[in-house]
């Protein structure tokens, strides 16, 4: 009788293993384990005869089954390891996909490039803790005008033809510098502010022109201002935002509402400053910028033997169109959605 | 403003290169916009003495010229006959060249000719073509051309507009010696007794004129003047006429002070008065246009007749002509004010009044009549009898105090006291020192500083903004919090774009009349209009960012670029009933549907809704609820360009804030935009609720929920806004959220029965909800929806 189970268990072992090695997939295996070594399974059937034996053979048997049990369990597991190593190294042609096939992006909406200039803009100056101020696009002419030095027939008047508006002495302002009197009006100093905008003048549109057109203006009054920190202020932000390679010009210059005035250009990006097509000698003029007038600052309710400050003011569109190389100003208003999708 | 290197030699000896000049020039706040080399081209070109004029045997045209350059006389034929004997001529020796030409020895019928005599045109030097070019009579035989005609340099400079006083060469020398520490040669202007004809000006409207220096000259012949001065009056742009002319012009130049000469004999009474115009009178001018003037207008005139519009132009009719023998000098001060106005009603500007308008100082008059009346007497002879200066109300010098503290202050860097007093001297400015201070006057040239800080800026540009340190302001800084708006820009602007929309920005000037009335409703009906516009098209403020948006579509369609979806985020502008204007920030989409007619519409409009229901979810604003629009039978009022039917309005706490809709075919059609277009527009602090709050945590569910879906069967115009009313009345404490999930309308529903599904989530904060008790709930919700719409539901 022990001949009996023992035989089943020796012919068991050969016919497992040779099942099992000649398994050819994943599937057939796991159907072996199931009928080798499951609860219905022929190692199963073979210990049930145990019960059966004298108590001294029945220990022997036991072993004997318990050895093959772990036996069959390692081959099957060693076969499947063999099988998916082999898988494994059969990938590159069983699931070859071609990735030279480029998928398109995902569409997504593109920002308008005075959305764009005017982020980096603004994140430069929210660096040097300036906040961003706003102003009516509808200005009266005190603000746009008297309050800042230029009165009625003031030459400055010739390069700023604006439009008014059919209500009393409204016009639509012609730069963004009006934005520094109502603040200086109801803000004491510390004033750190850039104040962004359309302005308006009736100048003929060609590739550099338009009748409405952006800027940014910037200002700041505080105790003890100097033009040195203009001049510092001006290549921190020239140089974060063309880059830190480029070299800062400033020359002397004329505006109504600053004393000392000045004018800041940037080392040309195309040339490297040495002169090309695109500038002027090398340069690039970005802004205009100077010393509040002292009677600016009384206008805005500043005393200016307590307080000094600066101001400057850049085109916008003139930013973008250097920093993104448009060249033709009316693209901006055009809207074709061929130019937008390109920033 | 151009400027003669050669001239500007004469004042100051500069020894930098032009390009070095130009970049200090620059730098110091006189930019030079172009360095041109002018084209006088030439080698072997000199100076020769006419000995001798016989006729060319066989020629009407030609005659022979003997010529000397210092030895024996050679023949050249020629085809001028303004030669005399003893004239000095340019004479081009064989071998020498004309810009691509090459002068040799030719033969007129028989005759050699060894070289050529020159005209001004042939030598570039002006451009007269008529005759030889009659050089200075003290030019001597043998002397290169090169050494009398240097080839000039000139500078295109941009003058600011305060500094009309450099709009000429003694202006830029004065700037140049500043500069580069050099010494200005002034010209030396004779000094004569200048009140001594009280009668030949009299002034009768001094609130136009501050001044007015006249000077009569007897006796003088009117020629052409000598090349030198041709030659600097060409190379700073301006064309020669006659030596009198010439001489107004280069004191002009070379001072800054416009003059005018009238030929006395013409002027009736013999004496100037200056006056308004009547109005009405009329003056033919010297460029030949008759001008009908005003009372505004200031002019010259003689005892009946004005004679020249003042400071603009001069009259034809006491113009100096080639028999003038008497003329009258003119360099007065005008009112800017009243130049300005005179010129642009005129639509005429001229070297003078864009000299006058920016405020010419009245010191410069009287120099520049003496300085003219001076080359009047050396280049055409004559006497200088009477003079008359009418100056009613002088300049009283001011005096600026100044000391080292109020430098650095202003400038950030220290600038020695002496070094400051220096450079305020070089730039003529009368400087005394007190101790540490310094009491400076302004020269009287300049009207341009009053206060410290005027010279300040003189001491910084002259002292160089490169020696300007670069600091930044000091650490203190002001905290506000102005970035709540900005931040509900910039958060839309990201949503946007990723719902696929591009942004424009389009222009705030609209046509009054030919824009489409659509808007969001609580628009201002009426437009701001502009006054002057420039366009016709252009001529009111946008009250809605749609029109724009509508037009760039259209545009984009016809380039072939259907389909775009914009939005745009900007001001519009509302008249509001106190003459005022409302500047409200609008946030405006639009949509092209080339394509697939009403459903594609209406899964645009879909989009469109939850693109901004999205913006909503990201400003942490709960709800975003539609209300059908409600359009008047008769007229769609303020709904006017949507669609009757796909309109709605988009509220914000109940209230209308926006409007959201398919634009309606008859605008579509007018727009010339094919297919659909869905559009949205929403006032945009209310719809960020002024910046968007922060999202606030709440404690997750510790108890499952239960969803349950419900199909709802209505017929006719039921809104859905209704249906989840009566849904969320019935659904009590339990039912937490509402979702809408699809629509259907079509072939397998009876005609006018709309299907709507929802998806509800119940819960509970206390203990799980049992099946029981969610069946109940929906069961209240369905015999509601039964009751109130006779809907058929399906759980």
């Amino acid at each position: 009788m022990t001949q009996g189970v023992a035989g089943e268990l020796e012919r068991l072992r050969a016919s497992a293993r040779e099942r099992i090695e000649s398994a050819t997939d994943q599937k057939a295996l796991e159907g072996l384990r199931v009928s080798l070594l499951g609860k219905k399974g022929e190692l199963t059937t073979i210990l049930r005869q145990l019960g059966g034996l004298p108590a001294a053979d029945r220990a022997a048997a036991g072993a004997e089954a318990n050895q093959l049990k772990d036996e069959i369990f390692q081959w099957i597991t060693d076969r499947m390891g063999g099988l998916e190593a082999k898988r494994h190294t059969a990938l590159g042609d069983t699931e070859w996909v071609d990735l030279t096939f480029v998928p398109n992006p995902v569409r997504r909406g593109h920002l308008h490039p005075l959305t764009l200039i005017l982020r980096e803009v603004k994140a430069i100056f929210s660096r040097l803790g300036y906040e961003v101020a706003l102003g009516p696009q509808v200005e009266d002419e005190f603000h746009n005008f008297e309050a800042l030095n230029i009165p009625q027939d003031h030459p400055a008047r010739d390069t700023m033809d604006s439009f008014y508006v059919e209500a009393d002495d409204l016009l639509l302002r012609t730069h963004t510098s009006p934005v520094q009197i109502r603040f200086m009006q109801s803000h004491k100093p510390p004033i750190r502010i850039i104040a962004p905008g359309a302005v308006y003048r009736r100048d003929a549109t060609d590739p550099s022109h338009g009748s409405q057109f952006y800027q940014v203006e910037g200002l700041v009054v505080d105790h003890d201002i100097r033009l040195s920190d203009l001049k510092g202020t001006i290549e921190y932000f020239a140089r974060s935002l063309f880059g830190p390679e480029r070299r800062i010009r400033i020359v002397g210059d004329h505006f109504p509402f600053t004393e000392p005035s000045i004018g800041a250009a940037v080392s040309c990006g195309i040339c490297g400053g040495i002169g090309c097509r695109s500038c002027k000698g090398g340069w690039l003029e970005i802004l205009g910028a100077g010393m509040v007038h002292p009677q600016v600052l009384r206008n805005g309710g500043i005393d200016p033997e307590r307080y000094s400050g600066f101001a400057f003011g850049a085109g916008l569109d003139r930013l973008a169109m250097l920093k993104y190389n448009v060249t033709d100003l009316r693209l901006f208003l055009e809207n074709d959605v061929r130019f937008l999708r390109q920033f | 403003m151009l400027i003669s290197l050669n001239w500007l030699k004469e004042y100051v000896d500069i020894t930098a290169d032009a390009p070095t000049l130009a970049e200090r020039l620059t730098l110091a706040g006189n930019e030079v916009e172009r360095i041109a080399q002018q084209e006088v081209d030439f080698d072997g070109v000199v100076v020769a003495e006419v000995k001798s004029l016989r006729p060319l045997p066989g020629s009407t045209k030609n005659q022979i010229a003997g010529v000397t350059t210092g030895g024996a006389a050679v023949e050249v034929v020629t085809g001028a006959w303004n030669l005399a004997v003893g004239d000095r001529v340019p004479y081009a020796t064989p071998g020498s060249r004309l810009g691509d030409r090459r002068i040799e020895t030719k033969t007129f019928l028989g005759v050699p000719s060894a070289g050529m005599l020159c005209s001004a045109i042939e030598l570039g030097l002006g451009e007269d073509a008529a005759g030889i070019m009659i050089l200075d009579p003290g030019a001597t035989p043998g002397q290169d051309l090169h050494a009398l005609y240097p080839r000039d340099t000139i500078l295109e400079l941009e003058i600011k507009s305060n500094r009309p006083d450099l709009l000429c060469h003694l202006g830029i020398a004065r700037e140049v010696g500043a500069i580069f520490n050099l010494s200005v040669r002034e010209p030396k202007i004779p000094k004569t007794r200048s009140s001594d004809a009280p009668d030949l000006v009299r002034i009768d409207a001094p609130d136009g004129c501050r001044r007015f220096v006249g000077r009569l000259i007897t006796g003088i012949t009117v020629a052409p003047s000598p090349p030198w001065m041709q030659a600097r009056l060409r190379a700073a742009g301006v064309r020669p006429i006659s030596n009198i002319v010439d001489i107004t012009n280069y004191v002009m130049l070379e001072s800054g002070q416009p003059m005018h000469a009238f030929d006395y004999r013409r002027l009736t009474g013999g004496r100037i008065v200056v006056r308004r115009a009547r109005d009405g009178e009329e003056l033919a001018c010297l460029d030949g246009k008759t001008r009908r003037l005003t009372a505004h207008d200031m002019v010259v005139a003689d005892t009946e007749r004005a004679q020249g519009l003042a400071g603009i132009i001069g009259g034809a009719e006491s113009a100096v002509q080639a028999a003038t023998t008497d003329i009258v000098l003119e360099a007065a001060t005008w009112e800017p004010r009243s130049i300005r106005r005179t010129a642009r009603m005129h639509g005429l500007r001229t070297e003078a009044s864009s000299r006058f308008e920016k405020g010419l100082s009245p010191a410069l008059s009287l120099p520049a009549v003496e300085r003219a009346a001076a080359l009047v007497a050396e280049l055409s002879g004559g006497t200088a009898t009477r003079a008359s200066d009418v100056y009613p109300v002088p300049l009283t010098p001011a005096t600026i105090e100044l000391d080292a503290d109020r430098i650095e202050r202003v400038l950030g860097v220290r600038v020695e006291i002496a070094d400051a007093a220096s450079i305020l001297e070089r730039l003529r400015f009368i400087v005394k020192r007190a101790g540490a201070r310094l009491q400076v006057q302004p020269p009287a040239f300049r009207l341009d500083c009053s206060i410290p800080e005027d010279l300040v800026e003189e001491i910084g540009r002259v002292h160089g903004y490169d020696r300007v340190p670069s600091t930044l302001p000091g650490a203190r800084t002001p905290v506000r919090d102005l970035f709540e708006r900005r931040d509900a820009d910039e958060t839309a602007r990201e949503v946007l774009a990723g719902r696929e929309l591009d942004e424009a920005v389009t222009s705030s000037l609209v046509s009054a009349d030919g824009t489409p009335p659509i808007a969001m409703p609580s628009a201002a009906q009426a437009v701001v209009k502009v006054k002057n516009p420039m366009a016709e098209n252009r001529d009111a403020l946008r009250r809605s960012l749609l029109p724009g948006l509508l037009e760039a579509l259209a545009l984009n369609a016809r380039q072939d670029q259907g389909g775009a979806r914009l939005f745009e985020l900007g001001s519009v502008f509302w008249k509001s009933a106190v003459n005022a204007v409302d500047e409200p920030q609008a946030l405006a989409l639009a949509a092209h549907v080339p394509a697939g007619g009403a459903d594609a519409a209406v899964a645009e409009l879909r989009s469109l809704q939850a693109t901004l229901a999205t913006m909503r979810d990201r400003f942490a604003i709960p709800a975003t609820a539609f209300k059908q629009a409600d359009f008047p039978s008769e007229n769609p009022g303020v709904f006017a360009g949507f669609h009757p039917g796909r309109t709605g309005e988009v509220l914000d706490d109940g209230e209308p804030i926006g409007i959201v809709g398919e634009v309606h075919p008859q605008l579509l059609a007018q727009l010339g935009l094919p297919g659909r277009a869905v559009v949205a527009e929403v006032l945009f602090d209310r719809f960020s609720a002024g910046g968007g709050r922060t999202p606030q945590a709440r404690p997750l569910a510790r108890f499952p929920g239960v969803r349950r879906d419900l199909t709802v069967l209505i017929r006719g115009k039921i809104a859905a806004s209704e249906v989840l009313q009566v849904i969320r009345q019935q659904g009590g404490y339990t039912l937490r959220d509402i979702s809408m999930v699809s629509e259907y309308q079509g072939p397998q529903l009876e005609a006018g029965a709309r299907s709507l599904s929802f998806r509800l989530h119940y819960q509970a904060d206390d203990r799980t909800l049992t099946n029981e008790e969610v069946a109940a709930v929906q069961q209240r919700i369905i015999d509601g929806l039964n009751a109130r719409f006779g809907a058929e539901v399906r759980s």
